[in-house]
């Protein structure tokens, strides 16, 4: 990091691991010294790294031994988009010294084992990293009111005890809001949301992340998100298909776990499948029979191509390729004679395409221009789907995830509707992603509520919500966007990080630096030394999951309990004892805070657990608890009767619905709507999936930052392939001429992980291009490279490949910024450096949209790999 | 030599995760810098002006593959030639070991073995290497890389009997030919597979490049 001057960095390179990690743990020592960091860290109490070859009591390398200890579950607890994988740490005295994944039952592709990713096995890395978080901290040269505001996040840390940060915590919010108000201070987590409530509440953030536009879009047309609904089929119904489409996904990178191996099995079952993706990744790879390059952020204009092609060629006798039924029934907005109530008859789908309703044809040879995928192919590719009877139609949120995407979803879903692959079996059109990757329909198995009651009755004195992309420049202009023409003003003075990762998670980090520099106070709850905690004046320590005394996380086929896999390291807590120790100095009651206990929270949600009938209809209850269970767990309750008992339950923490093919179980996505329209309508205003969406366009303008169409009309984003053009219809680039997309990376689960070793070697954050942009810069594998946007500057290693579309680099997202202050630059590879905060429709964040230059980077600062440098931590602190 | 054991890698299946190479650092307990396990990845084509469209590039022949690749445990084992020590010796069941007291440190295993299989240990100045996770395979269990694999796309098992049912395709590119050491490996291979020695593509990995 910065914190260090760059001479500091060629220490760990001319170490062995030996050496490296005695320093990491030590960090402050002699070796940091040099590189001027100042005072050290006594080597602190604590677990030791799991594979801490110097530690007295194991070998000094070889096999860990396995013995003495037990198993426990002890998955994952990330926002990941794996499958909810199950692990289980090997704990000898309260020291976890391996991870395994599940092997609690037989394998088989029906019912798999959940097997983790690389991230999983490698969990201890950051539960018991150097750069945990051990004790409260304060920042040197703060003090009640900012101190000394612009250090922050160069500034040297203090210890200091539980009652210290608690108080000057509790008195510096209740100075602000009783000299500023509640609308003073901004909650961008959630672990204190109680205790804001309590207090009459805070401003906080809003705007689709993930999903990009599906967020909102999906469901005002009848689509579900991809997350909370689905509208692809299950699992084993992808091995009816005959043709799979991945459109804008790589889930062996972004749905790691199960997910790819669920699509094998349909692989293996006959289906073809064609990727459309500006990268031959690495799902592409394994599973590909066509692949597409297309541009980023040209998907809609793709989708309009290939729909002109098949209305220009369809012939309901002699070459059907559109499903006229389909749209006559199911849908609203494609032609004059099936519009919504109220609705311009010449705003209807089919004219747009045809260039009726503005003069432009949105013929292939339109569209070839903007995307990249030549005319022919378009053609071609139009064809292959709708020819193919039982087609899958699956995108990923990634092509959402740009600017003025607001239409996308429903250009997608127009293009499924003309096609027909709706609700038939091996037929579905709709996002396939994340969690629900290759598995869609609602789940089968789930956990009860935790009995905490929602606090109400507290009048709110502030209901400001901020957009993600608005956060910074409301701190630093004091103003925001509250609706359509409504800008207010705002006066933001204390920054609270009560979880999430914000300051390097949103759109703009570099204005998010300034911004939190200019705050009065800026606190952060958190399990690791971060980007938030370090731009903080006051740290508290939380315990990770596997500290704390249960967690239920499952997927549509299974459910998983874990417990305590070890005791709270250091000084941390868990979030929830924090919040009650800041409303009691804050008056607010403690029971209030906390009103259930952690062991009855996991006791309700063991007693309204459920598994789905074994027919599929109704619901059974899961686990079986005794007189002797609710004694043993200190709670109040009743026995009844499940399908597992509670030990079994608690030994193997994972309970699978077995799953076969015609089991009753499966799911076709909008069958019975399919079927009979108007006895099972969608939730959309029609009933029918809506192609023209009136909603969706006011929704669009409420919100205040842009307007669009009810239909799906192409609109240039925001810093896309157009803007990487001085003068587009001449064709001449301007001075950012690549277009850059913002990966999910497989070192992180977004920001997580990023400190862990392990990990860090394994995937080394490299900077993609291709081989083609490479060659025309003179630029090769391992150059560190100087990436510009608009909006920021990024130093990183160099990966070129010839699987990267030419005009198309990529970079990991979540990779903790690490700004030199002296140049600007970031050498960490922080993505929202380079995207900047540039709100658009849906005020979702447009991270695939950023136009870039790249060039060989000449300057004084040297790029270790990340693995060989020193882990972040505090400087300072004891 | 019968029952002499070994791997089989299919390539249709590794989606390059990684996750056999963390697994088994976690068994062995391998910081950053030292493996016993790697992934090694291929790749090959290029970009030409789209025939259809001379305004548009076309990928021409553009593939990629991932070989998830450790100690072969061959027939003619390289590094046990190579020893001058006799610290590396071949059990009944094929499975080459190292016996850590008799390990000189000279690396000379390390020069020798084409599939970057060894790792030295500067804390202890030996060699250390894979030994398929015998202490659970004698036990009936299965080793940690195999059992970690998310796309199941690793086998361990009887040699023979995993080429009655596989194939004997004991290499691929950027592998070396098998005649060199016999490894004990069965390859499922990628579609785009391509054939050692004659590859026309390059390792994307080149720090981790096998000799």
């Amino acid at each position: 990091m910065s914190d260090h001057a760059d001479d500091g960095l060629t220490g760990p390179s001319s170490l062995d691991r030996r050496d490296f990690l005695k320093w990491g743990a030590v960090a402050g020592g002699s070796v940091l010294a040099a590189g001027g960091v100042g005072a050290g860290l006594p080597l602190l109490k604590g677990p030791r790294l799991p594979w801490d070859i110097d530690d007295i009591g194991l070998p000094p390398s070889g096999p860990v031994p396995l013995t003495g200890g037990e198993w426990i579950p002890a998955p994952c607890w990330h926002n990941c988009g794996g499958q909810r994988c199950l692990l289980s740490a090997y704990v000898v005295e309260g020291r976890v010294l391996a991870v395994k994944s599940d092997d609690t039952h037989p394998d088989s592709p029906e019912t798999p084992q959940m097997r983790a990713c690389a991230r999983g096995r490698a969990q201890q890395g950051q539960v018991f990293g150097p750069d945990r978080l051990r004790y409260p901290m304060k920042r040197r040269n703060w003090e009640p009111g900012g101190g000394r505001r612009e250090l922050r996040g160069e500034d040297e840390w203090e210890r200091i005890s539980w009652d210290e940060a608690l108080d000057l915590t509790a008195a510096e919010l209740e100075r602000i809001m009783a000299e500023h108000g509640n609308e003073s201070v901004l909650e961008l987590g959630s672990t204190l949301r109680r205790l804001f409530t309590a207090l009459g509440g805070a401003v906080t953030n809003w705007g689709s992340t993930s999903w990009g536009t599906w967020y909102h879009t999906g469901p005002m047309i009848g689509l579900g998100d991809g997350l909370s609904s689905t509208s692809h089929n299950d699992r084993l119904d992808l091995e009816n298909c005959e043709l799979i489409v991945l459109w804008g996904g790589n889930p062996a990178w972004s749905a790691q776990g199960n997910s790819m191996y669920y699509y094998l099995q349909a692989r293996r079952a006959g289906a073809k499948f064609l990727f459309i993706d500006p990268y031959y990744n690495d799902s592409a790879m394994t599973l590909a029979d066509e692949w597409v390059p297309v541009r980023p952020g040209t998907d809609h204009a793709l989708a309009l191509g290939m729909a002109y092609a098949l209305l220009d060629e369809d012939d309901p006798e002699r070459n059907p390729l559109v499903d006229w039924d389909f749209l006559n029934r199911c849908t609203v907005g494609f032609d004059p004679d099936h519009m919504p109530e109220g609705a311009d008859p010449a705003d209807n789908v089919r004219d747009y395409i045809l260039g009726r309703r503005d003069g432009v044809p949105k013929t292939p040879e339109w569209a070839a221009r903007i995307c990249g995928v030549s005319a022919p192919r378009i053609r071609r590719l139009a064809r292959r789907i709708a020819r193919t009877r039982r087609t899958a139609l699956l995108t990923a949120w990634a092509p959402a995830r740009t600017h003025d995407s607001d239409s996308w979803p429903q250009m997608f879903l127009t293009l499924g509707c003309m096609t027909g692959h709706i609700g038939q079996q091996g037929r579905m059109t709709g996002v396939s992603c994340w969690e629900r990757t290759a598995d869609g329909g609602p789940f089968l198995v789930g956990a009860g509520g935790t009995g905490v009651p929602p606090l109400r009755g507290v009048p709110r004195r502030t209901t400001a919500r901020i957009n993600n992309s608005e956060l910074w420049s409301a701190i630093l202009e004091g103003e925001y966007t509250a609706g359509d023409g409504d800008r207010r003003p705002i006066d933001l003075r204390a920054i609270v990080h009560d979880g999430a990762s914000a300051l390097n998670q949103v759109s703009g980090l570099m204005k998010g630096i300034e911004a939190h520099r200019r705050a009065e106070f800026v606190l952060t709850l958190n399990f690791v030394y971060n980007p938030n905690a370090r731009f903080s004046d006051i740290v508290l320590p939380v315990t990770t999951q596997w500290e704390r005394h249960s967690y239920f996380k499952g997927n549509r086929d299974h459910l998983i309990w874990a417990r305590q896999v070890v005791e709270p390291q250091y000084e941390a807590r868990d979030d929830a004892w924090i919040a009650a120790e800041l409303g009691r100095r804050m008056g607010i009651d403690f029971a209030d805070m906390l009103p259930v206990s952690p062991e009855q929270q996991t006791f309700n949600r063991l007693a309204g657990a459920w598994v789905v009938g074994p027919d599929g209809r109704g619901r059974e209850r899961l686990v079986t608890i005794t007189k002797d269970d609710i004694r043993e767990m200190g709670v109040e309750g009743q026995p009844q009767e499940g399908r597992i008992t509670l030990p079994e339950f608690r030994e193997k923490g994972i309970y699978l619905v077995p799953r076969r093919p015609g089991d009753g179980l499966g799911h076709i996505a909008f069958e019975s709507f399919r079927r009979e329209p108007e006895r099972h309508p969608l939730s959309t205003r029609s009933g029918r999936f809506e192609l023209h969406c009136q909603r969706m366009a006011e929704f669009v303008r409420d919100v205040g930052f842009s307007r669009i169409d009810p239909i799906p009309v192409y609109r240039p984003p925001a810093e896309g392939y157009e803007e990487t053009f001085d003068d587009f219809e001449r064709g001449i680039k301007g001075p950012h001429p690549l277009q850059l997309i913002t990966l999910h990376y497989r070192r992180r689960t977004h920001s997580v992980f990023d400190n862990v070793g392990w990990l860090r070697e394994s995937f080394p954050q490299e900077f993609i291009m291709s081989s083609v942009d490479a060659e025309a810069r003179d630029l090769a594998t391992g150059d560190v490279v100087l990436i510009r946007s608009r909006h920021g500057s990024v130093l990183r290693p160099l990966f070129v490949t010839e699987r990267m579309m030419p005009g198309v680099v990529a970079l990991g997202e979540g990779a903790w910024a690490d700004v030199d202050f002296r140049t600007g630059l970031d050498r960490g590879g922080a993505t929202n450096v380079l995207n900047g905060a540039r709100p658009t429709g849906q005020g979702h964040q447009g991270w695939n949209t950023c136009a870039v230059e790249v060039t060989r980077y000449r300057g004084p600062q040297r790029l270790p790999p990340d693995w060989r440098q020193p882990p972040r931590q505090p400087k300072g602190a004891v | 030599m019968t029952t002499a054991l070994g791997f089989r890698i299919d390539a249709s299946a590794c989606i390059g995760c990684r996750t056999c190479v963390i697994a088994c650092k976690s068994k062995n307990g391998l910081p950053p810098g030292r493996h016993f396990r790697r992934v090694v990845e291929y790749s090959g084509g290029g970009w030409i002006p789209d025939p259809e469209d001379p305004t548009l590039m076309a990928p021409s022949g553009i593939f990629a593959y991932c070989l998830s690749v450790s100690c072969m445990h061959c027939e003619e084992p390289a590094c046990l030639r190579a020893c001058p020590t006799g610290a590396l010796r071949q059990r009944d069941d094929g499975v080459v070991v190292i016996e850590s007291s008799r390990c000189a440190g000279c690396r000379y295993c390390e020069w020798a073995c084409p599939y970057g299989a060894l790792s030295y240990d500067p804390s202890s100045g030996r060699m250390a290497k894979c030994d398929l996770c015998i202490d659970l395979v004698d036990g009936g269990e299965e080793p940690w890389c195999v059992t970690a694999c998310v796309t199941r796309a690793l086998e361990v098992g009887p040699i023979h009997e995993l080429r009655e049912r596989y194939g004997s395709l004991d290499a691929l590119a950027p592998l070396p030919p098998g005649e060199r050491t016999r490894p004990r490996l069965v390859i499922t291979p990628h579609p785009h597979g391509q054939l050692a020695g004659r590859g026309t593509g390059h390792s994307s990995n080149p720090e981790r490049d096998l000799r």
